[in-house]
């Protein structure tokens, strides 16, 4: 085999990855702070978020903070180490996983990426290599995404929602959602008709715990009606649970008129 | 019993203080409502600025006037201090409807809704007491209630604050409403002002 043409590592080439999202949002769990500055640095100077902890907190809040990847050195979590990472794979299954930690055994290795885990880089390594696998795992998670069902539209009344487009249709026409409450809508219309509290909506759409007494979810949810009201006045989606939180459940309203438009499916009734 | 003067004394600075009472509590009224219907009403914002500009138009007047009258109904350094106390009310009532807009908020918390509401009732006490400034009387049920009021808002506003860091909230979220927050904290702390000077007023005259 022909040894590999030398690249200064850096150049512009190897940090622009045309197939990575353009703004990923990273989360790096690791006490070692020379390495996380570095880090740091590498990553802002893509064009992404970079979240530092440096101490391992709960796997839901790892989770609530809703980064593309999480790399993470785990000899910090000493004998919880394995709990945990298996955990956070399957907490989020869109979230890549990258471990960068001291020199492991195969035996170690093996067993990290079988719980899940998407790449492993052992320290000392340079901050680029972990940055370019990362991308490396963002990329794969991109092509799965794209052939998996998640990219389906959901249809439920003469809703027709789009997650590809970030857009929601009725008759053809798209309601001109904002980011914020086209996901608002697809996290309802996700949970098949199940009550969602509005604590666990701030999380899955803004990201962070919600502060006691913010009103945004039912601000969002008030924008987000108006919208739907508008587009397809003789049908209700969101409904109300009052003190708890929203249902998506499309229901014709009283008004409308008896048949449905053709090749619509609703939800029943709760 | 009321003291005797044999000189006039100038009764505009009352009628001054009346326009100013109604000027705070339009300005808190407004925010009330801005803070209700919040972002849609984000217009209302300005109608406020208005009121900010009319009470400094006011405090100027009282001030003038102070510089061209020879003989106050009250003491010079009371109606100075009342004067500023009141604009103090509008100014950071003010700020808070501008942080509003300023900082992008995409919603209202519940807290900083209980918040304009003590500031409204606080505000409207403050100018039922000032209506009644001319005879020195029946102030005390008012100025009262303004104290009641602030330590209500205090009550809120730390409440306010342990959620905000609770942990795990959008860092953004802190910075924005922490800022608020204070405005409307200094605003009730400035009717409660307000009051204490408007005791000490009428103290002097029974």
């Amino acid at each position: 085999m022909e040894p590999l043409e030398s690249v200064p590592v850096g150049t512009p080439d190897q940090t622009s990855p045309s197939a990575a999202p353009a703004a990923a949002r990273v989360a790096i769990i690791d006490s070692d702070s020379g390495f996380v500055r570095v880090l740091v640095k590498r990553v802002g100077a893509v064009g992404w978020q970079s979240h530092v902890l440096s101490s391992a907190p709960p796997v839901e809040e790892v989770q609530a903070l809703r980064q593309h990847a999480v790399v993470i050195d785990p000899a910090m979590l000493g004998p919880e180490a394995w709990t945990y990472l298996g955990r956070l794979c399957a907490a989020s299954p869109s979230q890549a996983v990258v471990v960068c930690t001291g020199p492991t055994s195969v035996a170690q290795r093996v067993r990290g990426l079988r719980l899940g885990v998407d790449d492993w880089v052992t320290k000392p390594c340079h901050p680029e290599e972990v940055l370019a696998r990362v991308e490396a795992a963002l990329r794969a998670r991109q092509i799965a995404a794209a052939g998996s069902e998640e990219a389906e539209p959901t249809v439920a009344g003469e809703l027709e929602i789009r997650p590809e487009m970030f857009e929601a249709f009725v008759g053809g026409r798209p309601l001109g959602l904002t980011r914020r409450e086209f996901e608002l809508l697809q996290l309802l219309a996700s949970s098949a008709a199940r009550v969602i509290p509005r604590e666990r909506i701030y999380e899955r759409v803004w990201g962070y715990h919600m502060a006691h007494g913010d009103r945004s979810v039912d601000v969002f949810v008030r924008k987000l009606r108006r919208k739907l009201e508008a587009a397809s006045p003789g049908w209700q989606y969101v409904h109300t649970h009052f003190g708890v939180g929203y249902r998506f459940d499309a229901q014709e309203t009283a008004d409308a008129g008896e048949e449905p438009p053709a090749g619509s499916a609703s939800l029943p009734p709760a | 019993m009321a003291r005797l003067s044999l000189v006039p004394k100038d009764r505009e600075f009352f009628r001054l203080f009346d326009e100013a009472g109604t000027n705070i509590l339009r300005a808190a009224q407004l925010l009330d409502q801005l803070m209700k219907s919040w972002p849609e009403a984000g217009g209302l914002g300005r109608d406020i600025l208005i009121c900010e500009q009319e009470g400094d138009r006011i405090t100027h007047d009282i001030i003038h006037r102070l510089n061209s009258t020879s003989v106050t109904p009250i003491d010079r350094e009371d109606i100075f201090a009342l004067a500023s106390g009141l604009d103090d009310i509008v100014d950071f009532t003010e700020e808070a409807a501008d942080f509003m807009g300023l900082y992008n908020i995409e919603a209202p918390m519940e807290q900083a809704l209980q918040l304009t509401r003590v500031l409204e009732d606080s505000c409207r006490n403050i100018a039922q007491a000032l209506e009644r400034l001319r005879g020195f009387q029946d102030l005390n049920h008012y100025l009262v209630e303004v104290n009641r009021l602030e330590n209500e808002g205090d009550r809120i506003t730390r409440e306010a604050l342990a959620s905000l860091f609770s942990g795990g909230i959008d860092p953004m979220v802190v910075i924005r409403w922490k800022d608020i927050f204070d405005r409307l904290e200094h605003a009730i702390d400035a009717t409660e002002k307000v009051a204490n000077i408007l005791e000490g007023i009428v103290v002097k005259h029974t």
